[in-house]
């Protein structure tokens, strides 16, 4: 019984089928993630020793176990709509400690690579890229620092695209080959308006 | 090519009649491989005679008409395609030899391990790949000669290395039956790790108690000859025959019987113990996990078997002062030298037991950076009575009474990083659950948690004893640890661990945690297991011959295991696989002789230049040069030859003659299978 | 002299330049001389880049690489989160032939291809290495000795983890960087967790930063607990976290430390004997002066 179609939405919502279905797993996602991510995350055995020792588990609800089995079961949309996903560090602290050896954070990095693909990406990830289309630098120069720079005796910009901006065209290139620029900026603009 | 003339069989030229049975193995071969296609193309080679299938060729029937055809045919070699000769060549061999053939003209084509199980999604390439099978097979048989196997006679004796509960059960039960049996030991004591336990599983049975019955009785048997502070250095022979050289370390101090024969009357070590006193030399004890001090001639504890002191020769002074204490009975001796014994047995048990993985290899839980984290045998001599604090379990930071306490499961076992033990330890959740049950028991309103992936409380009454301790108020948590933290000041550790079940991280201030190390093959296992030819594991664990129907044998005939040298085993376990395998250690001695396969090499005289080369290329010892007619000439001591063929591989004038894998016969398949039958 | 590539990343040079310039002056003492990487860009941000698509972050991170193989220099770096893209981008495309024929694909548009023919290294294990820098020579280079000072030392993520695929030995209790920092004169202190995250990493700190504060809060209080007098590390991104960060705690949480944050190379330049002002420190947003009344 998946659907149901009770005529009041306040109990439709409440009465909501939460059996879980072969259906809503798709054995595609785990295979994608694998391959992206490069390790075997359908072996893991949920021990939980990926959350326990997560720095983001016990300030929230992210619970990397649970993304580890919805890589296992194939559950796709549960994984990339759940906005705990973007609360990885990347400490590779469960990479180190799991001891089917397999690499969580990679799972991770591959669903927000899957769910960037939807457009499902936090805008502060989006405005990095448009920050370095412009200006080659994620965190870029400016006045003060400049003057800052003067007075230790170095150069107003340091030696990389600051000083040479002829090498931004290179870094343009590259992230229209992928069309990233324009992406940033249509869904910065569907978000922000 | 194909011309050289075994030396056994006189020159009788036969037209060799090759029978060909093809077993369907149900649908495990006929369902991958198209029998029929096979069977038409096994008419077409050259010296079949008959050629039949059958659904199950190893069944009553299907034997029955191996035994008729080579009747009716006249066949003079059998071959049949069908599993792994490890299954099933003795049978076959036996329904040939019922024909009237001589066995060793069977030869088997293996067309389920090698075929149809790995080629199961390729019915036509498998099929190709069984005619060749079938093909190179007819080839061999066709060649095939009657070999007799000899018989030996059985040395009366058995010899058990490591005196743990496992080998002290084995040389017992050996002993019972009347065969005269070495005990090796390395340790000073028997016992091994059971006399280090506390109590036991699930029926919480003193360990030492229950123990030290069967050490006395070890120590008492008179077929038993117990040789501690000894290893085995090295080893000749083969089933039947085994010699044995046994290192006996000195151990600084006299047996009432060594000194006797010395001529020291009433003298020797009654473990009287005014050595210890004046010995200024101090050490940690081993036996309690290193927490107790211990002299430079020492013993492990108050029952140690034998009852005599043992220098350590690492720490010992030579001061003197303990002859001096010993006087009159004259059983120190600082000049002792260690002694190689000669022993020649029948069979041999290999109980050479396990031993704990260096667990803070795994970092994240901080054994030996944290005081308070400590091991799970570190736990047991805590708690035992006679163990270091009286049985008072305390912190080893500052001697408090732990008052909560946390038990790390799998840790190190089921871990495929590469640091820890890709297996399951078998035992650490059933001991883990019995210390939860020892504090509670001894610490009034003492808490434990138990941190677990999966409990496998798999034994007889084991699932019952989970409920009990759960009932008196264990902590189950369901998770693994990740790491834990010390707290700088009050050195209270700190364990991070996710309760899977509520998906809720945990942060769990104790007092102490023990870790339940994934255990290991004992460091000597591999030196003995190499001295006896026998193979290994990935992981170390010695092993069987048949994970099921032969589990205590091993490839090396003669050669058996009991207890954990096996692989990971609890006391139960350990003491039933130690009774198997003495009921087969004393079947070839009670038998009296052994039959040894005829796969030896023979020398054919009048090719041999007696240049000696293969003697020293075999690694048998099992050639020699001898003069024969004014010529030397090499010489296969047949019962030491193993048949490896190292010297019939090598030999430059082609002089040495391999039974059953002869030159010509391993041609003629080579020819058969690159030829295509077209010889 | 040893020549590498100088790799700077964004933070260092555009917020802390005194860790950038720090780092050319005391490592030219001991013997190695880090050349500009002319045209260099973000590494890119792995957090960022990765989380959106990793061929992008190869590919970029490869344009860098390529920079520093037209120098025929191997590249040194003092930021965790540069060295996570650039050493592991190029360990990556060094080993898996596909991968690196398909960022080749994407260069070529811009006249690059990716070789393989440098290495990637942190300047910290080039200064811990006895066979270029190591412990003793440093201690020798110190002039101003920061004798009774207590530093908690802050290994960051990406210079360590994951372990496989790096070669720096214990991700759980290593103690090389304290090292270093003995070898100035001051006691490196341990301290619960002190693997931990600074909070910043994988584009936390800009999608809810009240979380990745967090975290920063939790590490520093137990830096405190041990009454550590500065956090030193070599990361300008977990500088940035716990120097700036501690503001941002002070407005978000009500909650003021003042623990001074170092860059390594600035704590090495002060034991070296530069002046504060040459170092720059007086564009911490936390005072490093009661540290420096301490060693000055």
């Amino acid at each position: 019984m998946a659907t149901k179609n009770y005529p009041d939405p306040i109990l439709n919502e409440k009465l909501r089928d939460r059996y879980y279905h072969r259906d809503q797993s798709n054995p595609e996602f785990t295979k994608e993630i694998e391959k992206i991510a490069g390790t075997m995350a359908h072996m893991c055995f949920q021990c939980g020793t990926c959350t326990a020792g997560c720095p983001s588990a016990p300030r929230s609800s992210y619970r990397i176990r649970e993304f580890m089995r919805r890589a296992v079961l194939g559950l796709e949309d549960e994984a990339l709509t759940d906005p705990d996903l973007w609360f990885c560090t990347t400490c590779y602290s469960c990479t180190d400690r799991c001891p089917r050896d397999l690499a969580p954070t990679d799972v991770i990095m591959a669903m927000r690579n899957l769910a960037a693909r939807r457009d499902i990406v936090p805008v502060n990830f989006l405005k990095t890229v448009q920050a370095i289309y412009s200006s080659g630098h994620g965190v870029p120069n400016n006045d003060v620092n400049r003057a800052a720079r003067e007075k230790l005796g170095m150069t107003r910009d340091p030696p990389t695209t600051s000083m040479y901006p002829e090498y931004i065209k290179g870094i343009q290139k590259i992230l229209d080959h992928y069309g990233l620029k324009e992406r940033a900026d249509r869904i910065i603009k569907e978000r922000e308006g | 090519m194909a011309e050289a003339v075994s030396p056994t069989t006189s020159k009788k030229p036969e037209t060799p009649r090759i029978g060909v049975f093809i077993c369907h193995c149900g649908t495990n071969i006929a369902g991958s491989i198209d029998i029929d296609a096979v069977k038409e193309y096994a008419k077409t080679l050259p010296n079949v005679a008959y050629v039949d299938d059958y659904k199950y060729q190893c069944s009553m029937p299907g034997q029955v008409n191996i035994r008729e055809q080579i009747d009716a045919n006249k066949l003079t070699g059998v071959v049949v395609a069908a599993c792994t000769p490890r299954l099933h060549e003795p049978t076959f061999r036996a329904a040939s030899k019922d024909g009237g053939l001589n066995p060793f003209r069977f030869e088997m084509a293996n067309i389920r391990e090698q075929n149809s199980w790995v080629h199961m999604h390729d019915r036509e390439g498998a099929t190709e790949k069984a005619k060749d099978a079938v093909r190179i097979a007819v080839a061999k048989a066709a060649l095939l000669e009657d070999l007799y196997p000899k018989s030996v006679p059985v040395e009366r004796a058995a010899m058990v290395v490591g005196a743990g509960v496992a080998g002290m059960q084995a040389a017992l039960d050996l002993a019972n039956a009347g065969i005269k049996t070495y005990l090796i030991e390395k340790e000073p004591s028997i016992g091994g790790r059971m006399s280090q336990l506390d109590k036991t599983f699930p029926t919480l049975d003193c360990s030492q108690c229950i123990l030290t019955p069967k050490m006395v009785d070890v120590g008492r048997a008179e077929n038993i000859v117990l040789m501690v502070n000894s290893e085995v250095e090295d080893v000749e022979g083969y089933i039947g025959n085994f010699d044995v050289t046994i290192r006996r370390k000195a151990t600084g101090v006299l047996s009432p019987e060594e000194a006797e024969a010395k001529g020291i009357v009433g003298g020797g070590c009654t473990g009287c113990g005014d050595c210890g006193p004046v010995c200024p030399v101090t050490k940690p004890n081993e036996f309690e996990m290193n927490m107790a001090p211990r002299k430079a001639i020492y013993i492990y504890h108050p029952q140690v078997v034998p009852l005599l002191y043992t220098i350590d020769w690492d720490s010992c002074v030579k001061c003197g002062l303990c002859v001096e204490a010993c006087g009159e009975k004259k059983a120190i001796d600082l000049e002792m030298q260690d002694e190689l014994v000669q022993v020649k047995v029948g069979t041999v048990i290999l109980a050479t037991g396990y031993e704990v993985f260096p667990i803070e290899n795994k970092e994240e839980w901080g054994y030996k950076r944290y005081d308070n984290v400590i091991t799970s045998l570190e736990f047991e001599r805590l708690i035992c009575a006679s163990g270091p604090t009286g049985g008072h379990l305390v912190r080893p930071s500052d001697g408090e009474t732990p008052m909560r306490i946390g038990f790390v499961l799998c840790a190190g076992s089921r871990d495929n990083t590469g640091i820890g033990k890709p297996y399951c330890s078998r035992f650490c959740c059933m001991y883990s659950l019995k210390h939860a049950h020892q504090i509670i028991e001894k610490i009034p309103g003492a808490v434990p948690y138990i941190f677990y992936m999966d409990i496998r409380s798999f034994g007889k009454m084991y699932e019952e004893f989970y409920y009990r301790i759960q009932d008196e108020g264990a902590k189950f948590i369901r998770g693994r640890v990740s790491n834990i933290q010390e707290d700088p000041v009050t050195k209270n550790v700190t364990v991070y661990v996710e309760d899977t079940l509520l998906g809720r991280p945990m942060e769990i201030e104790l007092d102490m945690v023990v870790l339940a190390a994934a255990v290991q093959p004992t460091e000597l296992t591999n030196k003995t297991r190499k001295l006896f030819g026998v193979s290994c594991s990935q992981d170390g664990w010695l092993l069987e011959a048949h994970p099921k129907l032969n589990p205590c044998g091993t490839t090396t005939a003669g050669v058996f295991l009991a207890g954990a040298c096996q692989g990971p085993k609890d006391i139960p376990d350990s003491v039933a696989q130690a009774e198997g395998a003495a009921s087969a250690a004393s079947i070839p001695i009670h038998k009296g002789e052994v039959e040894l396969e005829p796969y030896y090499a023979m020398c054919i005289e009048e090719k041999c230049a007696g240049c000696g080369m293969c003697v020293n290329l075999c690694p048998y010892q099992a050639l020699s040069l001898v003069e024969k007619d004014g010529r030397t000439v090499m010489q296969v001591t047949e019962a030491k030859c193993k048949g490896c063929g190292t010297c019939g591989g090598f030999c430059p004038g082609g002089a040495i003659w391999m039974n059953h894998f002869a030159t010509p016969q391993i041609v003629a398949q080579i020819d058969a299978f690159l030829l295509g039958g077209e010889q | 002299m040893r020549e590498y590539a100088f790799f700077l990343g964004c933070i260092a040079p555009n917020r802390y330049p005194g860790a950038e310039s720090a780092s050319i002056i005391t490592s030219r003492r001991l013997g190695i001389e880090l050349l500009p990487l002319n045209g260099a860009s973000c590494c890119p941000a792995p957090g960022a880049f990765g989380s959106i698509d990793l061929n992008i972050w190869y590919a970029m991170a490869a344009r860098n690489l390529v920079l520093a193989e037209q120098m025929e220099r191997d590249i040194a770096l003092i930021c965790n989160g540069c060295y996570k893209s650039i050493y592991e981008v190029n360990h990556k495309l060094k080993h898996n032939d596909e991968l690196r024929d398909g960022v080749n694909e994407v260069l070529k548009e811009i006249d690059m291809e990716f070789k393989g023919s440098i290495d990637v290294w942190h300047l910290a294990e080039l200064l811990y290495d006895e066979n270029i820098v190591g412990v003793e020579k440093i201690r020798e280079s110190v002039k101003v000795p920061l004798t009774g000072t207590k530093i908690a030392v802050h290994y960051g993520c990406h210079l360590m983890k994951p372990k496989k695929e790096r070669h720096m030995g214990s991700t759980e209790a290593p103690r090389w960087i304290e090292e270093l920092v003995e070898a100035l004169g001051a006691e490196a202190v341990e301290y619960r967790n002190k693997m931990q995250c600074c909070g910043a990493g994988g584009g936390v700190r800009g999608y809810d930063l009240p979380h990745s504060l967090d975290i920063t809060n939790e590490k520093l209080q137990n830096m405190i607990e041990v009454g550590a007098d500065a956090v030193t590390e070599v990361c300008p991104f977990c500088q940035l976290q716990f120097d700036r960060g501690q503001i941002e705690i002070e407005e978000k949480f009500g909650i003021k430390y003042d623990m001074p944050v170092f860059h390594y190379n600035e704590l090495l330049g002060l034991a070296q004997g530069m002046s504060p002002s040459e170092l720059g420190l007086d564009l911490h947003a936390i005072s490093t002066e009661p540290f420096l009344k301490k060693v000055l």
